[in-house]
């Protein structure tokens, strides 16, 4: 928020298409936007959709970093606009292009929500446990170590943003690979002692090409995730006991 | 046309909804939730500090329990509630909580031992027991008595809306996402359920069901800077209004949470003030025990915001290019506290303020947080004017809330709610069939049609954009958290002129698939429904109560106010809600109106306070060796479905 | 509780142990590439250091003859070779397999700029590299294990014109061996302990520092090599002897 950014005037070059529309073409659209102090990228969209073009679409929900909507490569980089400060950029020229590897809905906007239900099924992602249903709730609940609710909750701090998927190559060549996201939800159920899978299950899931396998460590995931999520360390963790299950 | 039938259409992927689905499904019903976006990022994610439920587990909140949950809501409340929903909620709040422990919410638990917790701005060493170690902890938060906010660091929201969501894709319940719910369909009195579109391609949807809710969650965007999501603009709540028949209440009660940055409003947990941290003035001056010396920073937060809002006017707040603020001090805590317990909070400081909140203070200052206005419904859920229609969540207002919720007591709200309005709802779907005239739900989507053809013909009319800002500023400056009467009735006037501009809006994109300026071309109108039922609401009530403060009217006035107030809409073509008024009545009251306990107490009493509670004196005596579970029976016997009826076992003291 | 799944239809463990296998051949090849530079660079040292090293390599010291047991170089040879293709033949299951998917990947590459990924499109490279060239050196040895030492060796570099392969195959190898051996670390998470994230760093830093390394110790004997090669070119063919093998032989040829 320091002064000397006050009275620049910044370039957004902004990928227009809109698959609904018969005959649109992707193309790259720049528009000009006063700085203001404390401006976001968030900011700046919504005045140039008020100023300049009404139909751009882009995705906002909490403006706070804490949803996962708005997910977008910026400057080739995927990471949550929201968040994003334009005083980060010190040229003043912003590239925004929506985050590959997901159905484009248009503009900025992508189909994350469908993706991350389709993982959720993959990896069927929640509590197994046959006991579950039948728990009293008037009872005293079951006790949970400390340290290890701390460390569910490490991993379940993803927001489903999807830029671990945009970051990763293999994902990207391979439509079928789990990708980072997925694997981040198999290391968070897989350390909780309440679901009752065994790595024999879990092998089930993530066993093959498709799966943990086909993680070729590009690490992409672990550099671009917005919520700093240990991706090299769990998806580590995961190869070693899927190989034990060998 | 194209047509969807369920049994249980639930609108809103957010805590409420999807519970309510849950429910539903679970009873055997088919449910579909529809969603403006993703389940997963509805704005229940942003919840962070915490869920109240009194399981006193933790040593600073043994002794804990429902009825001390009770009497704080109901105090909270400033009286403004329905005591009987609050007996509900208070009951069920720790089921709901061990319920989304069974689901996976990793919920911090209790370590054994010593530990080290600010309090009052001094370090103490507080020991948990052994027999408490591995169970859920809690955390201190405003207005309460114990410390009853169970919480996963401060990333709770997000965790139960997780596991919440995981078990509606378990359980296979269908989310229809980027779907926009924009009228309900309804013969006579009965609602069929909504017309819906589609926000990727335009298309209309008619879905058809036997029960729908509306967990459209709160209407915090009317104003111009609020915690809200930018999605939270109450499409839900308008529609229902429009229907005509199916009454809103207490629109006029709206929450300022004390402690949003500065200038963007996002918010920064309560948690952070429950855990030691202290508001500071532009000296540097912790001035809140000055104000407030018994509950100081965790007093209720109409009253902190309040207490802040008199302090910047005193000249005492921080300048700065966006005007005065006050100062959240959480340096105290530790870095270690912070990293692990306030990390969204950390991250937000980071990204938004570039602060380190180990090192720097933060700039706060109250800002709209929550409406506990909404629907009204019965204890049941079910609308009170429009059969088959249900809400639950922040949409609703069953009244558990009244004029000031506390906070964590929404999440454990929607949760709750969820579980119950869930069971009527697959009560009212068993109970009822479907059979309506197809014409009914051809005559509704062709009406909302004519309404976007008319939109995207005008070729030249009222801007939008414009017209949502001008109203924002308007709330924001005239129905804020201090009100009066002639800030009030020209807010009434303003807006009422802005939504006579808003029925001819023309917009400039003329794409019928998706199209922003539609979206808002479609929403503004019914949000300014909203604003003008709140505005309406908060002229009229000529006391302070609650959230709701007129400086021209600063008592809370029991004598003619006790009242809820419920607004509907009669006529597409009115300008003005229609205000009507319903006494909560004192002689039904478990804890009849008394003090809050803040300030001086200028409360001007109901004749019948004294009479209720000489006749509840007297009840207890009559029963001397009654249990606090008979006692309460006798006072104020509530209604529960059979499931969550049981007592809830605590550590230490059983089913005590 | 047993398996959430059906046992009847298991997912075979094949991709595991192909993983396995990709690693510890990784390793093996980069543990053997690195011992092959040290001996290789023994030349640094002196013609006869390197001779005598070969020596040792071939066993000289068990027959105490002249030639040693050069089978030992063949039998070496036909080893590698097999954990050579071996290594290369899993690697290729990770290959972009078609025009489309190499497209995508050199875009990815092009928008994110991402270090790690262009690490693994560097050992792509190199290793595609290897495979040719590599092949090539491994056949030319193991065929003729016995023309090893300062002068064979400059020879082939010089005369037998394989300096230039061995550029490119010493730029390759040291790039893919210290890649790998980072990608193994961070792949199994062997050393991560409990800062992953700062173990990281210090396995890049590490990892950097290994490729200088070689690839100076390599230049340097490539460099060695290149000036024996030179100076023989005329004698292209000869073998070297040490003085003192050299006067035993004078001696012998006097009588
Ligand atoms: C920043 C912040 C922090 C908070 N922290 C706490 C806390 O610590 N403790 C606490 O108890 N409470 C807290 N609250 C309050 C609490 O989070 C909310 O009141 C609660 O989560 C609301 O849940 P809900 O299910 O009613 O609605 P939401 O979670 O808001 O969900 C609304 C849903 O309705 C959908 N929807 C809306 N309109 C339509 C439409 N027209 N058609 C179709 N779908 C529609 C949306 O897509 C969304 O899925 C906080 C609130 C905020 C803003
Ligand atoms: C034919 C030649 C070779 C090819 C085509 C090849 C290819 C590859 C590829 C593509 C990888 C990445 C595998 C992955 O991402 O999972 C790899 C890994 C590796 N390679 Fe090679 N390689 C070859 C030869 C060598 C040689 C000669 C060495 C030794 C210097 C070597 C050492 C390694 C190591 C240590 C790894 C890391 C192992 C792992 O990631 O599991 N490779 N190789
Ligand atoms: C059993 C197998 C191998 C043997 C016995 C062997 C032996 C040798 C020898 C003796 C030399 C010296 C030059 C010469 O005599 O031609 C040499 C050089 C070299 N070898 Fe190998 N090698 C083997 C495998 C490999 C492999 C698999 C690679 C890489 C893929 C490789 C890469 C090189 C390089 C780059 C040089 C040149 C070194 C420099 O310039 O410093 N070698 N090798
Ligand atoms: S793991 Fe990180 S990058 Fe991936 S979806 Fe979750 S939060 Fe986003
Ligand atoms: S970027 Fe992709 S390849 Fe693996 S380490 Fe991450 S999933
Ligand atoms: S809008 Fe929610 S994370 Fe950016």
């Amino acid at each position: 928020m320091s002064n000397d950014e006050q009275g620049r005037t910044l370039k957004f070059h902004i990928l227009k298409y809109d698959p609904q529309l018969e005959g649109d073409e992707p193309r790259m659209v720049t528009f000009e936007v006063d700085e203001a102090p404390g401006m976001t990228i968030f900011i700046a969209l919504n005045e140039i959709r008020e100023k300049h073009d009404r139909s751009l679409q882009f995705d906002f929900v909490c403006r706070a970093g804490i949803c996962g909507s708005c997910g977008m490569l910026i400057n080739g980089k995927p990471d949550l606009a929201c968040r994003t400060l334009t005083s980060r950029f010190p040229r003043g020229e912003i590239t925004l292009l929506p985050l590959p590897a997901f159905e484009l809905i248009g503009d900025l906007s992508v189909n994350t929500g469908e993706f991350m239900r389709s993982m959720s099924e993959r990896v069927e992602g929640w509590i197994h446990d046959q006991e579950q249903e039948s728990v009293d709730l008037t009872r005293i609940e079951e006790r949970m170590d400390p340290d290890l609710a701390d460390e569910i909750y490490e991993l379940d701090r993803c927001i489903e943003c999807g830029c671990c998927i945009s970051a990763c190559a293999t994902k990207r060549m391979r439509d079928d690979f789990l990708g980072a996201v997925g694997f981040i939800k198999v290391a968070r159920f897989a350390l909780d002692t309440r679901d009752k899978r065994t790595d024999e299950d879990w092998y089930e899931i993530i066993g093959n090409d498709d799966g943990v396998f086909g993680c070729m460590t590009l690490l992409g995931c672990e550099d671009n995730c917005p919520k700093d999520l240990p991706h090299q360390h769990k998806i580590a963790y995961l190869r070693r006991r899927m190989v034990k299950v060998t | 046309m194209k047509i969807i039938y369920t049994d249980s259409l639930i609108i809103g992927g957010g805590l409420a909804g999807l519970r309510v689905a849950i429910a539903a499904r679970k009873r055997g019903y088919e449910s579909i939730i529809l969603s403006l976006i993703p389940a997963k990022r509805s704005h229940s994610a942003a919840a962070q500090g915490g869920m109240q439920a009194s399981l006193a587990a933790s040593v600073k909140s043994r002794g804990d329990n429902e009825d001390i949950h009770f009497a704080d809501t109901v105090k909270g409340s400033d009286w403004g509630c329905d005591q009987k929903v609050v007996r509900m909620f208070a009951h069920t709040a720790p089921k709901a909580i061990r319920e989304l422990a069974t689901w996976g919410v990793p919920w911090s638990r209790v370590r054994a031992g010593d530990r080290e917790v600010v309090i009052n701005a001094e370090r103490v060493t507080i020991t948990e027991g052994e027999d408490a170690h591995g169970l859920i902890t809690s955390r201190d938060f405003g207005g309460t008595k114990k410390w009853r906010t169970c919480y996963t660091a401060d990333g709770t929201g997000h965790t139960m809306l997780y596991a919440m969501d995981n078990k509606a894709i378990e359980l296979d319940i269908p989310v229809h996402e980027r779907k926009e719910a924009i009228a309900l369909i309804h013969e006579g009195n009965r609602c069929l359920g909504a017309v819906v579109r589609d926000l990727i391609n335009g298309e209309l949807i008619a879905y058809v069901a036997r029960a729908t809710t509306m967990a459209t969650g709160g209407y915090g965007r009317l104003y111009s800077v609020t915690t809200n999501a930018v999605i939270s603009e109450g499409i839900g709540t308008a529609i229902a209004l429009e229907t005509g028949i199916a009454p809103l209440s207490n629109m006029e009660a709206i929450q300022f949470h004390p402690t949003a940055i500065v200038p963007v409003g996002i918010l920064t947990t309560e948690g952070c003030r429950g855990d030691g941290g202290l508001l500071k003035d532009v000296d540097g001056h912790r001035f809140m025990p000055d104000y407030e010396p018994g509950k100081k920073e965790l007093a209720s937060r109409d009253v902190v915001s309040r207490r802040m809002t008199e302090h910047i006017r005193k000249g005492k707040g921080v300048p700065s290019r966006y005007g005065d603020h006050l100062w959240l001090d959480i340096t105290l805590l530790g870095k270690a506290h912070i990293d692990k317990n306030l990390r969204e909070v950390k991250e937000i400081c980071e990204y938004f303020l570039g602060i380190d909140p180990s090192k720097d203070f933060i700039p706060v200052r109250p800002t709209q947080h929550y409406s506990m206005g909404g629907i009204r419904t019965k204890p049941t859920g079910e609308s009170i004017g429009l059969h088959g229609l249900f809400a639950a969540g922040e949409a609703s207002c069953w009244d558990m809330h009244g004029f000031n919720r506390l906070g964590g007591n929404s999440v454990a709200e929607t949760v709750v709610a969820g579980m119950i309005v869930g069971e009527y709802v697959a009560d009212y779907c068993e109970a009822n069939s479907l059979d309506f005239k197809t014409s009914t739900i051809e005559s509704f989507v062709n009406r909302e049609r004519k309404k976007i053809d008319d939109l995207i013909a005008r070729s030249s009319g009222e801007e939008v954009y414009e017209l949502k800002k001008s109203m924002q500023a308007i709330m924001m400056e005239k129905v804020g958290i201090f009100r009066n009467g002639d800030g009030l009735a020209q807010a009434v006037e303003e807006l009422q002129a802005l939504l006579k501009r808003s029925r001819n809006i023309a917009i400039q994109n003329k794409v019928r698939s998706s199209n922003p300026e539609l979206v808002e071309a479609i929403r503004v109108p019914k949000m300014l429904k909203l604003a003008l039922c709140a505005a309406v609401g908060a002229r009229d009530r000529t006391e302070s109560r609650g959230a709701h403060s007129r400086e021209d009217f600063p008592a809370r006035n029991d004598r003619e106010w006790l009242k809820r107030t419920l607004s509907t809409w009669k006529d597409e073509a009115d300008e003005l809600p229609t205000q009507e008024y319903v006494d909560l009545d004192i002689m039904e009251m478990e804890m009849p109106p008394g003090s809050r306990g803040y300030g001086n107490d200028e409360t001007i009493h109901h004749a019948d306070t004294a009479v209720r509670e000489k006749q509840i004196e007297e009840l207890k005596k009559s029963m001397p060796n009654a249990d606090r579970h008979e006692m309460q029976e006798a006072i104020m016997p509530y209604v529960l479905p059979e499931k969550y009826r049981g007592k809830n076992e605590r550590v230490g003291v059983g089913y005590e | 509780m047993k398996n959430f799944f059906d046992a009847a239809d298991k997912k075979s463990r094949k991709p595991a142990r192909l993983d396995l296998i990709q690693s510890l051949s990784g390793l093996v090849l980069a543990l053997f590439m690195w011992t092959h530079l040290l001996l290789v660079s023994s030349i640094l040292l002196g013609k006869k250091a390197m001779y005598t090293l070969t020596g040792i390599m071939e066993g000289k010291f068990l027959t105490g003859g002249d030639h040693g047991f050069p089978i030992i170089v063949t039998i070496i040879g036909i080893g590698i070779f097999s954990i050579f293709i071996l290594h290369a033949g899993i690697a290729l299951r990770k290959f972009p397999i078609s025009w489309r998917q190499h497209k995508i990947l050199r875009d990815q590459m092009k928008t994110m700029k991402h270090g790690d990924t262009n690490l693994w499109y560097t050992q792509f490279l190199t290793g595609f590299i290897m495979f040719f060239l590599g092949s090539v050196h491994i056949y030319i040895l193991t065929t003729h294990p016995a023309e090893i030492g300062p002068y064979a060796s400059a020879d082939r570099f010089v005369s037998d014109w394989l300096w230039p392969l061995y550029f490119i195959l010493l730029f390759a190898v040291e790039l893919h061996a210290t890649i790998g051996m980072y990608r193994l670390a961070v792949k199994w998470g062997i050393f991560d302990g409990k800062n992953p994230r700062a173990t990281r760093k210090r396995l890049k830093m590490a990892k950097n520092t290994l490729t200088v390394f070689f690839l100076v110790i390599g230049l340097a004997s490539f460099a060695a090599y290149m000036k024996i090669g030179l100076e023989h070119r005329d004698r292209a063919g000869e073998r070297y002897h040490p003085p003192s093998e050299q006067a035993e032989l004078s001696r012998g040829e006097h009588q």
